[in-house]
């Protein structure tokens, strides 16, 4: 995985060229957002289970999903459903800190698409819960932070798509 | 690797959140951030009379060099490796960590430069007199912060 820097750094080291003004420009206002993410990466741990229950009540409570016959009937497909957002929700805090998606990528989305749909996960629904996590992680860190870990709530998406 | 990644890590591995010391040690290295890339620039915006004082003063102390026989092929490679490696230096100074030099400038070195017949205690000095006169230029914070990575690439010649 990488971070911010670390990105930057390989970027230009095998141009052999130092970083250009944009690219320090990035990683001061990265630097400057310092206090936010530590701050955001704080509130969530602290509430990250609240965060998954409201975004399942959210998406998928009393949706086809929960219902006999649905993905997340049995206690058991329900326990791995919130397993699976409890990591999203982690490694987007991870991401969000570095700054950089490398990790998503890494430990979250490689073949996790395969993954779900050999076991018949719904895409879809797994993609609200995600949206649903984004706002309700939004409404928590406030909008400066929400913004940017909607980043990477929307970096699995997409990568689940 | 920065103490952003390496915490992110650790807490990967025990599948939890970052606690507060390790967010605590985060956000100092966010907050020194702006001095480190300050400080970069200046190596940067200075790169050239680095080198050139550099070498200036390596081929004094060090005339029987490969770099100063005449040979310009020996000579520009000798002041664009100086350039490389300060450029290394800015690289881990905004990481906050040796990686990068170890990694493009360290790992090896002594094979490849002891295959080009380069004496290492030539380059040990080359670096030496890099660092000298980086702190000449810079003010004595700066060239405190500045001075283990030079260190930490003339341990690697050795």
């Amino acid at each position: 995985m990488q971070d911010l820097i670390t990105s930057t750094i390989n970027t230009f080291d095998v141009r052999a060229q130092y970083p250009d003004s944009d690219a320090m420009n990035r990683l001061e206002e990265y630097f400057r957002s310092g206090d936010l993410r530590a701050k955001a990466s704080l509130a969530i741990s602290a509430n990250a289970k609240s965060i998954i229950t409201k975004a399942v009540a959210k998406s998928l409570m009393y949706t086809d999903i929960t219902a006999p016959g649905g993905n997340m009937y049995t206690c058991r497909r329900y326990a791995a459903c919130i397993r699976d957002l409890e990591y999203f929700l982690r490694y987007a805090t991870y991401a969000m800190l570095a700054g950089d998606p490398s990790i998503l990528e890494e430990r979250v989305l490689n073949g996790l698409r395969e993954t779900y749909n050999s076991l018949g996960v719904p895409i879809g629904g797994t993609m609200r819960a995600v949206q649903a996590m984004k706002e309700v992680t939004a409404d928590l860190v406030g909008t400066d932070a929400g913004k940017e870990m909607g980043v990477y709530f929307d970096y699995i998406c997409s990568g689940l798509s | 690797m920065s103490i952003i990644t390496r915490s992110i890590k650790s807490a990967d591995r025990q599948a939890r959140y970052l606690n507060l010391g390790e967010l605590k040690a985060v956000e100092d290295f966010y907050q020194g951030g702006e001095d480190r890339l300050r400080l970069a620039q200046i190596l940067v915006a200075n790169e050239a009379e680095i080198v050139n004082k550099g070498s200036q003063r390596f081929w004094q102390r060090y005339p029987n060099t490969p770099s100063n026989t005449g040979n310009p092929t020996f000579r520009a490679s000798c002041l664009r490796d100086q350039g490389w490696y300060l450029r290394l230096i800015t690289y881990a100074l905004v990481l906050g960590d040796t990686e990068p030099i170890d990694k493009s400038g360290i790992k090896g070195v002594k094979e490849m430069y002891q295959s080009l017949e380069i004496p290492l205690k030539n380059l040990a000095e080359c670096m030496r007199c890099l660092k000298e006169v980086t702190a000449e230029m810079l003010s004595l914070k700066d060239a405190a912060a500045i001075a283990p990575y030079f260190d930490y690439i003339i341990q690697g010649f050795l």
